[in-house]
């Protein structure tokens, strides 16, 4: 089967790439898979960011390599984006501890940068005014999906963190949770479990399984 | 979309609603057994047994296996430790930083060495679960039970029971780091079946569990004194010259160079085989998975186990093309998603154990039951719709939020339209035989994680690899601080052993590959003129089923 191929710039160099691939896969095939670091190949690591421009002026932005499909006039700038120092987490936040920890909170000036940029479309911004609120529930559950690629720290011009805000109020909040946790310490039947003879140990397991106990 | 399959999305539309509320069949054992004798990928895999090392005379593996095992080092010079530490770490997946945080406070020095970034591993990319059992039906028996039959028996039963008793402990243990994992309304953590649970055990946050335990392990090993040593690359291990591992040597990519580190005790997490892509098969493995661990352990005197035996999970993305090979996660299944033939037929239980669900998609595909994509694979139908359909409108959104971004980017709704599934290599069952406390055949060197073998006998369910890095990473670090060895010489003497054995092999190639071969990605430490010796020898993987 014949494909459709277009051509793709990657830092100014151009290749051929097959339409419907990613822009990893189309690296790959084209022997510079260097050109953007990569990690998960799977869209949840986040060390593939890169810049897109089309040269037939549609609007490009910022993208997770491995998980955008290559089109024509598209030009990749790889950006990688190095972590922020982690913050210690704390149990049961409040807000003094939030801005003590990142004192660039109330800097964001909802210019919606941050937004636009996450390849994982988080609320970015409405998050971050949330937290400036205090309306911490609600941003742990917007940072659900959160990769922490960076980019919306990256184009911050106002040096907001907000993934890594996001993981320190979601890990705070964890561990202020009580886990309700009950162990069954009954232990009586590990000896019929764990019988020498694996056939009669198999065995046993399948009767086993069907009620849970003896 | 999908316009393509227009005339078989008709015919699964139409049977959607009578399917809904019937009982699916799900094979027999001996329909099971057939199934897999005929279609599963390991026993149709070209084998062959090893004559070097020590699995010589041994089981069969697959010949893309063999190949790496029986290959020669990179290495040719030891150079000087620039380096001294008191553990080393190798990857930086959820069994190496689980390992980290158990060793911090120790006043032990600790690095983490990492191919990649901390972090960048199959961990961060699973997506349903991790077993624990903690409903009012279930015990950590019962959950050794399941495991067992899912594993067909195979199992080393006192490394399972390990993992199931220590389940409980260990979702405290990832709770108190920070690991929101989803609730109930009565603020109890939801619990899901999964393939071959007898009560519902597999905890979640959403379908990135994975990804919220890396994140969180991640950072907190971040704050901890863990010496991290990201994009090194471990290339060989150093031994005392009486077969102990006293380090090991790396490549720094960075910097482009080796750097030799001595250490008192090693701990290998460096995670599964996915990216050798046996058979031509498609994997949802991350981009390091390429079995550099298997590779190094056997030539320091490790034998293996089960490397016949791989994963591959029934439901990967066989389109979009961009997706091909991805994950789709089984909680999906578990939730009432069908796995349904071109026909529109439910040919099979879509909670069937993963083994026997693969080889029955793949028989459907053989027999012509499949549908073929224009860029001409092949799959069957994921019936996602159904989610909505048996549990209520806003169920699969809301539980799956990963599953409707990675496919509503490709114009496909998994609310609405189905999924187009093919079995995707996804774990190593097989690897490093380890007693109890994580210790090798090999003084010196502890293993955890994917890089074993034995814990999930010849079938892992699902959520019982997040379990296993949770608890068998502290538990090597544990058995690291309780049994430390004093700091020896460092030597090439295993290496130059297993090199006398290797002479029986005609030309090996260089192993292990470090990145995919799909990648094209080559270590810089690696010779040109090896290099082009390797292709010369490169074996060409076939897939039976490549239609």
């Amino acid at each position: 089967m014949t494909e459709k191929t277009v051509e793709i710039k990657i830092s100014g160099k151009t290749i051929q790439a097959k339409l419907g691939e990613t822009i990893v896969n189309a690296l790959w095939e084209s022997g510079i898979a260097d050109s953007v670091k990569t990690g998960c190949a799977g869209g949840v690591c986040g060390a593939c960011t890169v810049t897109l421009r089309y040269s037939d002026g549609r609007q490009g932005g910022t993208e997770l390599a491995c998980m955008k499909a290559v089109d024509a006039e598209m030009e990749v700038f790889p950006c990688p984006v190095e972590p922020d120092d982690p913050v210690m987490p704390v149990s049961h936040p409040e807000l003094s501890h939030l801005q003590s920890a990142f004192p660039t909170l109330n800097r964001c000036t909802k210019c919606g940068s941050c937004t636009n940029s996450c390849p994982m479309s988080i609320p970015v911004m409405d998050s971050v005014l949330r937290m400036q609120k205090g309306e911490f529930q609600a941003v742990a559950e917007d940072f659900t999906t959160c990769i922490h690629c960076g980019l919306c720290r990256f184009v911050c011009e106002d040096k907001v963190k907000p993934h890594t805000m996001g993981l320190w109020l979601r890990r705070s909040l964890g561990l202020s949770r009580e886990a309700k946790i009950e162990k069954n310490e009954d232990n009586n039947d590990w000896e019929y479990l764990l019988d020498e003879d694996p056939e009669a140990r198999l065995e046993k397991a399948r009767h086993y399984r069907r009620k849970g106990n003896l | 979309m999908m316009q393509w399959a227009i005339e078989s999305l008709k015919k699964l539309e139409s049977s959607r609603r009578d399917r809904a509320n019937k009982p699916a069949p799900l094979p027999g054992s001996s329909e099971a057994e057939m199934l897999l004798k005929t279609y599963h990928p390991d026993y149709l895999g070209n084998k062959r047994q090893l004559s070097v090392g020590p699995n010589a005379g041994d089981q069969k593996v697959p010949l893309e296996l063999a190949q790496l095992l029986e290959g020669d080092s990179a290495i040719d010079n030891l150079p000087n430790p620039e380096i001294e530490t008191d553990v080393l770490i190798i990857g930086g997946g959820g069994a190496g930083a689980a390992a980290a945080l158990t060793l911090e406070g120790s006043g032990l020095d600790v690095h983490l060495a990492t191919k990649l970034r901390l972090g960048d591993s199959n961990t961060v990319m699973a997506e349903g679960g991790i077993q624990s059992a903690l409903g009012p039906e279930d015990s950590p028996r019962r959950h050794f039970a399941d495991a067992l039959v899912g594993g067909h028996g195979d199992n080393d039963p006192n490394l399972l029971q390990i993992l199931c008793e220590q389940g409980p402990e260990s979702i405290r243990w990832l709770s108190q780091l920070g690991c929101l994992f989803d609730q109930n309304e009565k603020g109890r953590f939801r619990l899901r079946g999964g393939g071959g649970t007898s009560v519902p055990r597999v905890l979640a946050c959403r379908d990135y569990t994975g990804l919220e335990i890396m994140r969180v392990l991640k950072d907190a090993v971040r704050l901890t004194s863990t010496k991290l040593m990201e994009e090194h690359v471990a290339m060989e291990f150093v031994d005392d010259g009486n077969g102990r591992v006293t380090g090991a040597i790396l490549f720094d990519r960075s910097a482009s160079k080796t750097v030799c580190i001595s250490a008192r005790a090693v701990i290998l997490a460096t995670g599964g085989s996915g990216q050798i892509r046996l058979q031509g098969f498609p994997t949802s493995n991350h981009i390091g998975a390429t079995g550099d661990g298997l590779v190094l352990a056997y030539r320091q005197g490790c034998r293996l186990i089960d490397l016949d035996s791989y994963q591959y999970h029934p439901s990967g993305a066989s389109y979009p093309e961009a997706l091909a090979g991805q994950l789709v996660t089984e909680a999906v299944r578990s939730m009432g998603a069908q796995v349904v033939n071109a026909e529109g037929v439910q040919f099979i239980d879509e909670m069937a154990y993963r083994d026997v669900l693969a080889a029955a998609i793949i028989k459907e595909i053989v027999k012509g039951r499949g549908v073929k994509t224009p860029h001409g694979k092949s799959g069957v139908w994921l019936d996602t719709p159904m989610i909505d359909l048996k549990k209520g409108p806003g169920t699969l959104a809301h539980q799956f939020p990963g599953l409707i971004h990675r496919f509503e980017r490709y114009d496909i709704n998994p609310t609405k339209q189905p999924i187009l599934i093919y079995p995707t290599l996804h774990y190593q069952n097989g690897g490093i035989r380890v007693d109890s406390e994580c210790r090798t055949d090999i003084a010196g060197l502890w293993a955890c994680g994917e890089v074993t073998g034995g814990l999930h006998g010849k079938n892992r369910l699902m959520g019982n690899s997040l379990l296993d890095i949770t608890v068998f990473g502290r538990r090597s670090a544990q058995s690291v601080l309780d049994n430390i060895p004093k700091r020896g010489a460092t030597t090439l003497t295993n290496l130059k052993r297993f090199r006398e054995e290797l002479t029986k092999i005609e030309s090996p190639e260089v192993s292990p590959k470090f990145f995919p071969d799909a990648s094209g990605m080559k270590l810089k430490a690696i010779k040109i003129e090896e290099k082009s010796e390797k292709e010369i020898s490169k074996f060409e993987p076939r897939n039976p089923f490549n239609f």
